[in-house]
């Protein structure tokens, strides 16, 4: 995909989540002005008040968690907005992992957020670096059975920061994990972004695990 | 804190049944509202029936909420003014606090909040 074709996708899903931003407003506020009116209702004039209560709590609950999706969505979509920024690799991980947990839920596998206990921040293109750490995790999820967990860690040695996506567990077969490598479209994905950010990765067979290597200075 | 019936609010969201809704909920708890959907009406009833504070919404079409801001900076009473905006308004966000906004709230609110944030402003008057 090239720059203008990832900016017009960003464009067009920043739009939309603005737009579903408001119906979820909308929607927060009608179920709380319905239960403002129930609390000055008393229970002989309404007998079913409290189940009604209950529902408007659920669609509130609701209504949050698609506050909590949107909002993300929408930081997504401006990853596209500049192909050169400051970037937390803290940070990035965790809005990746709230993206993405889904897919390894899916096969009841964890995707395990392991920060680093200092900021590490790196000069680079926010989407691209996203999408790199997306294929290495995806390389891992379509390689492992049912189970276990995906641990992602980030680390600075100097100014090169690495990025250690690691499988274990039951789901994580080691003799399985690497077989296929020349073939697989994820890593020839990941060969590819790497070079545009002037980064490498490699495979470490023995801890499970695919390190992205990049520059903290690009 | 302000008594929340001596304060009149006007809100300005062109999503009109949300400052309906958001209206109709500060109404219960006391507070007077006025809604507007766009910038002209919105400078029209500061203009006949002045609120207390301005919720006002930064994303709208025509002059937008940053226009209508600065028309309400013109005017000779100091209306103190609430900026309501979503998440992919940061950099207006900081330009509407940069205008003179006293305050901002992330859409969808807390009530509780946009209350609290409401009380502070009429204060401030």
């Amino acid at each position: 995909m090239n720059e203008k074709e990832i900016k017009f996708i960003g464009k067009i899903t920043a739009g939309v989540t603005h737009e579903v931003n408001n119906v979820l407003a909308s929607i927060r506020e009608i179920s709380g002005l319905m239960t403002d009116i129930l609390s000055i209702t008393d229970e002989e004039s309404f007998s079913r008040k409290e189940k009604f209560q209950i529902s408007l709590q659920k669609i509130q609950n609701q209504v949050q968690r698609g506050i909590k999706l949107t909002c993300q969505l929408n930081k997504f979509s401006h990853l596209s907005d500049t192909n050169k920024s400051d970037v937390d690799l803290n940070e990035i991980i965790e809005h990746l992992i709230f993206l993405t947990e889904r897919f390894a839920r899916i096969k009841n596998i964890t995707l395990q957020n392991r920060p680093s206990t200092q900021s590490i921040t790196i000069t680079s293109d926010p989407f691209l670096l996203q999408m790199s750490l997306f294929n290495g995790i995806s390389y891992l999820l379509n390689r492992m059975d049912n189970g276990g967990e995906i641990s992602i860690s980030p680390g600075k040695k100097g100014s090169e920061c690495s990025v250690s996506i690691s499988c274990m567990g039951e789901g994580a077969d080691k003799s399985k994990l690497f077989k296929d490598i020349a073939s697989s479209e994820e890593l020839l994905s990941l060969r590819s972004i790497m070079q545009s950010l002037n980064g490498t990765y490699e495979l470490d067979e023995l801890n499970a695990a695919i390190i992205i290597k990049i520059s903290s200075k690009n | 804190m302000y008594e929340l019936e001596n304060i009149r609010v006007l809100i300005v969201d062109d999503e009109e049944e949300l400052a309906a809704t958001i209206a109709e909920r500060l109404e219960i708890r006391g507070i007077q509202t006025q809604t507007a959907s766009d910038g002209d009406s919105a400078l029209s009833l500061i203009k006949t029936h002045p609120p207390d504070v301005v919720v006002l919404d930064l994303m709208m079409p025509g002059i937008g909420g940053l226009g209508i801001l600065k028309q309400i900076n013109l005017l000779e009473k100091k209306i103190p003014v609430i900026l309501l905006t979503g998440y992919a308004s940061k950099e207006r966000n900081i330009e509407g606090m940069n205008l003179g906004a006293v305050d901002y709230v992330l859409k969808p609110c807390q009530l509780d909040d946009l209350i609290s944030k409401i009380q502070e402003a009429a204060k401030s008057k």
